[in-house]
């Protein structure tokens, strides 16, 4: 052994916070990623569904006309092939992985709009969809309750069965309001959204020695085969879901649906593989969306601008028998220094598919309601809106007193505020023009809880490369670059030499990539097992003589460019320490963060999520916050409204890596343009059924709806939230971006719209 | 243009035995067709024809047998086995399964595999040179982020490639506009205009 | 989708043979398969089951033609969208027509359709696309209209009925209209030539047909004659997102301006409001004689939406319309034209 010393402290090349360009880049650039129903099969049969073309009401038969005997069908399954053959199983709310109570193709009963009621089996995908089209079902169709305004809605107080949401009553709201200088009392609603990711809801499911193998997007591997498991009732063991990359999920992949229960029945029943491509609009009822709110919020201020109450009432939409709810009123209620506070959620049961998680769920609608309020507050105080939020900045939130463990808000405002050029704003509604166009100018607060949870990863090293093991998901995030970064970090390695192993729920668990918290619990249990290593290696050199490390202080000793060294810079060859312990050393990490209830890491791996951190947290309310501005501009004389210029400023404590951080963000920004300016599922009350199920009438923004979007980044470090200070970006852009447009367009328009979307139709008031 | 074999078409028309109207629908088939349709389904269904195609995609020529109501994508995807493009909608309402035909970019979805028999059909599996060396777009795209989840990212690339051939390049409102019918719910459009615009100079200068 | 089948033609009078020797063997479910962007589309939805499909593609080496010439512009009916609205002659000479191609779907799906195929292009009503709804008399003649009291946010107000509001999507419709474009068609008795504007039937009184073609007749060739309104021209759509979006309300308007300013002949086609392809010969007589000034513009937008009829999602449609139109005509007389007065 050469014993050495190097003075000079090492690099590591795209460790933490580098700007690393996506590791898997190359791979989705030249169509090499496999995503779910890229996977090879041999011999597959074709399933294609019929979904139901009533929401409420039985089925009295199903005519299968010619629909058998066309060639290429092979089996033709109805709930009378499919009836006990699944267990109900647990919601997320629940502590289990599903979404809904709703079990399909298990009686008559049709209870929302496209449940599935057959699944043709086939050859081919062109006979399926075929013979699909050829049944005819009779129905005894009852009249659906479909949404506000309906009557025969369900009303439930939303705490009722969410043991763990709570109202909230702090001071006498209604007493300072009427005592208010300012108010505002204004309602507002948003519309149902569907996840829409442009990869569709695919299964491929086949069975071999009795073990089943799953190829399906998820956003939460170990959930998908549990769940599955437990409505299939086998052993989980005998489960496998293999997803490594997924098509865009935003929530919609997380829950188990029956829809791969299903189609692994049919792979049973058939003896082979059996391949799903769901249609685009089956994709509206067979999974879940963001359901339609409504709010009335009330805020009183005193004439120095001081918030002095809020009140904000809100009613969410859900099925019959689920009581999900988002219930966005933790973090209103939470966003400002307001000493009187009341907040009410109500459900409202409707006939329809049950909603579920949606990119930031509650803090998108509830945000919206709050931050458009707030706005209305500024022009009644006749205050500068950035203003009003400053004098108001909470570090102690005001309904369990607790402290915020970072809280930059104002310094997003500033650093946002000053790139926008917001100094420079004429408040007069109606100000600017620009030839045929109104221009107007609006902001916002962007506001997303800092979740983690327990988290396994297996890692391993030799004296050449890593491996990072986790059943963790690429849904776009960056995920598989920035767990190469953590380990390159604590490995002292170059990012390039490691490889990160994912998309099976095989390798060791990992939580649903929701609430935007994978970043933080996947990374740090990465570092808690590159920690392990080091202390391995470590452990091993300080104890052989014949090591240059020999009787050191093994704490001291850090892993860097190849090296094993201390620090003063003596160091043994990475090969040489690695040597003594068989050429590499592998562990299985698993972190579980204190702010998760004991246990969760054990939980885990029979799939019982627990986060922990967010408004949730016993000590600290933990969150990551920004501000948005917007400019749109809004067509004098046929109202269409274009957003032109976007800048929004972020603090989420460590930013993992620059690129992927950006893009993220950036991405949530757009997605608050969609919901202020085009996303809305539409629904015909008389049937409680989405109408504009497609892609070309359900609208996202385009390339050409979009301009160059400012990103910037605010430096923070808090070592509270866990302990690389990782917050998580993921939903946090589009949280307030609605308002933000909203806010802008009225001071282009000097209209006020407070229900979403913005339509040309709801500009048009007054004369040309 | 591919000559279609004789016997391969009359053997649908053969089938047919059904004789009473004679309207026939121009191009996308008129509403005298659709009534007629709907009125009409015929008493003996026709039977799904599995037929032998040969294609060209990426240089080569690929021999299965298909269904006729296979589309350009689903062949690509199920028949030959490229499945880097992609199906987000299969009624031409995304662009994820945008391919070239004979150099033009189109939707895979929306075309009958039967129809691009002799024609030249390049998929983002083909894009790259021989040796992998990526193309400057795919290059671009990966430099500046242009892509999350990587699902459009295919039509995407495939899509800007013959947007600068065009010569809808000129500027980034041109390319904002030309790349609409790509839908990325990621939304990475800002970053795909910038990846456009470096790739045009480097495939302008090459 | 239905099985179907399939043959390729190289020549029109071959096609519109193996078309009807197609129709005669299946109950007149025979189709043209042209671009495919439409009738593919519907196929896969069950809206549209043809039985045998005639491959016109190739016919594009002989009806692909562009030309514009001192007669005016013509267009072989496989002509591509895409090439028609890039080609150099037709931005200069017929900018309404350029624009309203440039302006629909995408740059794909206007590499693919031809422009024959692209006037007979369906509604976007949900209710037609749709067949798991029951009522539909566009599908399913007597079966009633599920728009009238549904989800009609898209719907026309003018030219429907109690059987039908479905709009007709299509832009360059209206451009066609607007210059009095003919349409060259060949049947199994041999050729005609008919007006663009008696091509579809103007209002929805059965709704389940939508244009005077004859069993078997095959469009060949498109033509807009020449004439002094046709350069000064234009095209504004109003939509939800920016691009790839059907109109919600649209204007095709060609003027020709006296050095007096006086309107001489004014062009005015009017898209997303109506049943079909509309042309607004009322607006038009209003401007005729008159200076195109913000009064006149309101006036003739006014009388071009006259009769509106709303079913209620679709309220705002005759107010957006009429400044759709009002934008478009101010637009169009200020627009620079190389050599016009």
């Amino acid at each position: 052994m050469s014993t050495t010393t190097d003075p000079n402290p090492p690099i590591i090349q795209g460790g933490i916070g580098a700007a690393v360009k996506r590791i898997d880049g190359p791979l989705k650039v030249t169509g090499g990623a496999k995503y779910a129903s890229d996977m090879a099969v041999t011999n597959p049969a074709y399933a294609y569904f019929h979904t139901s073309a009533i929401a409420l009401g039985t089925i009295i038969d199903i005519d299968e006309g010619d629909a058998r005997a066309l060639p290429g069908v092979i089996d033709i399954m109805t709930w009378h092939s499919v009836k006990g053959q699944l267990n109900p199983i647990k919601t997320f709310s629940e502590g289990g992985t599903g979404g809904t109570k709703i079990l399909m193709m298990q009686g008559p009963e049709i209870r929302h709009d496209g449940e599935i009621i057959a699944v043709i089996l086939a050859e081919t995908y062109e006979a399926a969809r075929d013979a699909s089209h050829r049944l005819t079902v009779r129905y005894e169709e009852r009249d659906p309750v479909a949404t506000f305004g309906d009557e025969g809605l369900v009303a439930e107080d939303a705490t009722l069965k969410n043991a763990m949401f709570k109202n909230v009553q702090v001071g006498d709201a209604d007493a300072a309001l009427s005592m208010a200088f300012a108010k505002v009392d204004q309602r507002y609603s948003t519309p149902p959204h569907h996840h829409n990711p442009i990869e569709l809801f695919t299964t491929t499911a086949f069975w071999q020695n009795g073990e089943l193998t799953i190829y399906e997007p998820s956003q939460y591997m170990v959930g998908t085969q549990h769940g599955v498991a437990e409505m299939l009732g086998i052993d989980p063991a005998r489960v496998r879901v293999i997803s490594h990359y997924v098509g865009g999920a935003f929530g919609s992949k997380a829950s188990v649906t029956d829809r791969t229960a299903i189609v692994a029945l049919a792979a049973k029943r058939l003896n082979r593989p059996v391949k799903l491509v769901a249609t685009r609009d089956q994709g509206f009822t067979i999974a879940t969306y963001r359901a339609e709110t409504q709010h009335r919020v009330k805020l009183g201020a005193s004439e120095d601008g001081k918030i002095t109450a809020l009140i904000h009432e809100a009613d969410e939409v859900s099925s019959q028998p689920d009581s999900y709810k988002v219930g966005g009123t933790d973090m209103t209620t939470r966003m400002y220094a307001i000493p009187n506070i009341t907040s009410k959620v109500t459900i409202q049961h409707a006939d329809r598919n049950t909603p579920g998680f949606m990119r930031a769920p509650a803090e998108v609608p509830y945000m919206f309601a709050l931050e458009s309020a707030v706005d209305e507050l500024a022009y009644a105080l006749n205050m500068d809106p950035v203003e009003l939020r400053r004098i108001n900045d909470a570090q102690v939130e005001p309904v369990g007193g607790l402290p915020y463990s970072s809280r930059s808000l104002n310094e997003c405002y500033a650093t946002a505020a000053a790139a926008f050029g917001w100094s420079g704003r004429n408040p007069e509604p109606m100000s600017t023009v620009d030839g045929d166009w109104q221009v107007g100018w609006g902001c916002a607060t962007a506001c997303y809880p800092a979740n983690i949870a327990a988290c396994f990863a297996r890692v391993t090293l030799t004296a050449t490369d890593a491996m990072v093991e986790v059943a963790g998901h690429e849904i776009g995030t960056g995920a598989y670059t920035i767990y190469a970064q953590t380990a390159a970090d604590r490995l002292g390695m170059p990012v390039d030499r490691v490889s990160v192993l994912m998309g099976d729920s095989r390798l060791p668990p990992a939580p649903v990539a929701g609430g935007s918290n994978n970043a933080a619990s996947i990374s740090n249990a990465v570092a808690v097992g590159c920690a392990m290593v080091r202390d391995q290696v470590a452990a091993a050199a300080v104890a052989d003589p014949e090591s240059p490390l020999s009787g050191r202080d093994p704490a001291k000793l850090t892993l860097a460019d190849g090296t094993l060294r201390d620090t003063d810079g003596t160091f043994e060859p990475l090969a040489d320490a690695l040597a003594r312990l068989g050429g590499a050393v592998e562990v299985l990490g698993g972190n579980e963060p204190d702010s998760v209830k004991l246990g969760s890491l054990a939980g885990l791996r029979s799939a019982k999520l627990a986060f922990g951190g967010g408004f949730a947290d016993p000590k600290k309310v933990k969150a990551s916050f920004g501000a948005e501005f917007v400019e749109v501009r809004v067509h004098r004389l046929t109202r269409e409204v274009r957003v032109s210029r976007m800048v929004g400023a972020f603090a989420a404590g460590t930013i993992m890596n620059p690129i992927t951080a950006r893009s993220q963000l950036m991405g949530g920004m757009i997605w608050g343009v969609s919901s202020a300016l085009h996303e809305a599922t539409e629904i015909d009350p008389r049937y409680a059924r989405y109408t504009n199920d497609n892609l070309a009438e359900y609208l996202i923004p385009v390339n050409a709806d979009i301009p160059n979007v400012d990103v910037l980044f605010v430096a923070e470090t808090d070592r509270d939230v866990n302990p690389l200070g990782i917050k998580g970006v993921g939903e946090l852009g589009g949280v307030g971006t609605d308002a933000a447009v909203c806010n802008a367009i009225y001071h282009a328009t000097g209209i006020r719209i407070r229900d979403l979307p913005v339509r040309i139709e709801k500009l048009l008031t007054g004369a040309v | 243009m591919t000559k279609q074999d004789d016997d391969t078409i009359r053997g649908g028309l053969k089938r047919r035995s059904f004789l009473q109207f004679g309207a026939i629908a121009p191009f996308g088939a008129t509403a005298l067709l659709a009534a007629r349709a709907q009125a009409q389904t015929p008493t003996v269904p026709a039977a799904a024809a599995d037929m032998p195609l040969v294609l060209r995609v990426n240089g080569q020529s690929h021999s299965f047998v298909a269904d006729v109501r296979t589309t350009l994508l689903d062949a690509l995807r199920d028949k030959i086995g490229l499945t880097g493009s992609k199906k987000g909608c299969d009624h031409g309402q995304c662009g994820a399964c945008t391919v070239h035909v004979d150099g033009r970019r189109v939707l895979g979805c929306l075309t009958l595999a039967i129809s691009v028999q002799g024609k030249e059909v390049t998929t983002i599996e083909g894009l790259a040179a021989q040796d992998g060396t990526l193309h400057p777009m795919q290059t671009a795209f990966i430099e500046h982020d242009a892509f999350q989840c990587g699902y459009c990212t295919s039509g995407q690339i495939m899509s800007a490639v013959a947007l600068v051939q065009e010569g809808h390049a000129e500027s980034d409102d041109d390319i904002r506009e030309y790349m609409s019918g790509n839908l990325c719910r990621c939304a990475a459009y800002p970053n795909i205009v910038a990846a456009v615009s470096q790739a045009k100079t480097q495939m302008q200068r090459t | 989708m239905r099985p179907f089948s399939y043959q390729q033609s190289t020549d029109p009078s071959q096609a519109v043979q193996a078309g009807m020797a197609g129709d005669a063997a299946s109950a007149g479910t025979t189709a043209y398969l042209a671009g495919g962007t439409s009738l593919l589309d519907l196929m896969k939805l069950d809206v549209l089951r043809p039985q045998n499909l005639i491959d016109i593609n190739p016919l594009h080496a002989t009806h692909g033609e562009i030309t514009v010439s001192a007669t005016g512009l013509r267009l072989g009916a496989l002509a591509r969208m895409a090439d028609i609205a890039d080609n150099a002659d037709v931005l200069r000479d017929y900018p309404v027509v350029a624009q309203s191609l440039q302006l629909a779907a995408s740059a794909q799906l206007r590499n693919m359709a031809s422009i024959g195929g692209n006037l007979l292009q369906r509604t976007r009503c949900s209710y037609y696309r749709d067949t798991s709804y029951a009522a539909c008399n566009k599908r399913i003649p007597g079966s009633g209209c599920a728009a009238m009291d549904g989800v009609n946010r898209i719907h026309a107000v003018l030219g429907v009925t109690d059987k039908c509001i479905a709009s007709y999507p299509g832009d360059f419709a209206q451009a066609m209209i607007a210059l009095d474009g003919q349409v060259e068609l060949l049947g199994p008795n041999g050729k005609r030539s008919i007006p663009f504007a008696q091509l579809h039937l103007q209002a929805a009184v059965s709704p389940e047909v939508e244009t005077t073609l004859r069993p078997g007749e095959l469009i060949i060739a498109l033509t807009i004659p020449a004439g002094p309104h046709t350069a000064r021209s234009g095209y504004i759509k109003v939509r939800d997102r920016q691009s790839y979006a059907f109109a919600i309300a649209s204007a095709a308007v060609a003027l020709d301006i006296g050095a007096d300013g006086i309107v001489r002949d004014a062009r005015i086609g009017l898209g997303g409001i109506h049943y079909a392809p509309y042309r607004a010969t009322a607006a038009e007589a209003v401007l005729r004689g008159r200076a195109l000034d913000d009064a006149s513009a309101t006036e003739a937008a006014t009388a071009a939406l006259q009769g509106a009829v709303t079913h209620g999602h679709n309220d705002y449609k005759p107010e957006l319309a009429r400044r759709t139109l009002i934008r478009a005509l101010i637009h169009v007389r200020d627009m620079p034209v190389a050599g016009a007065n």
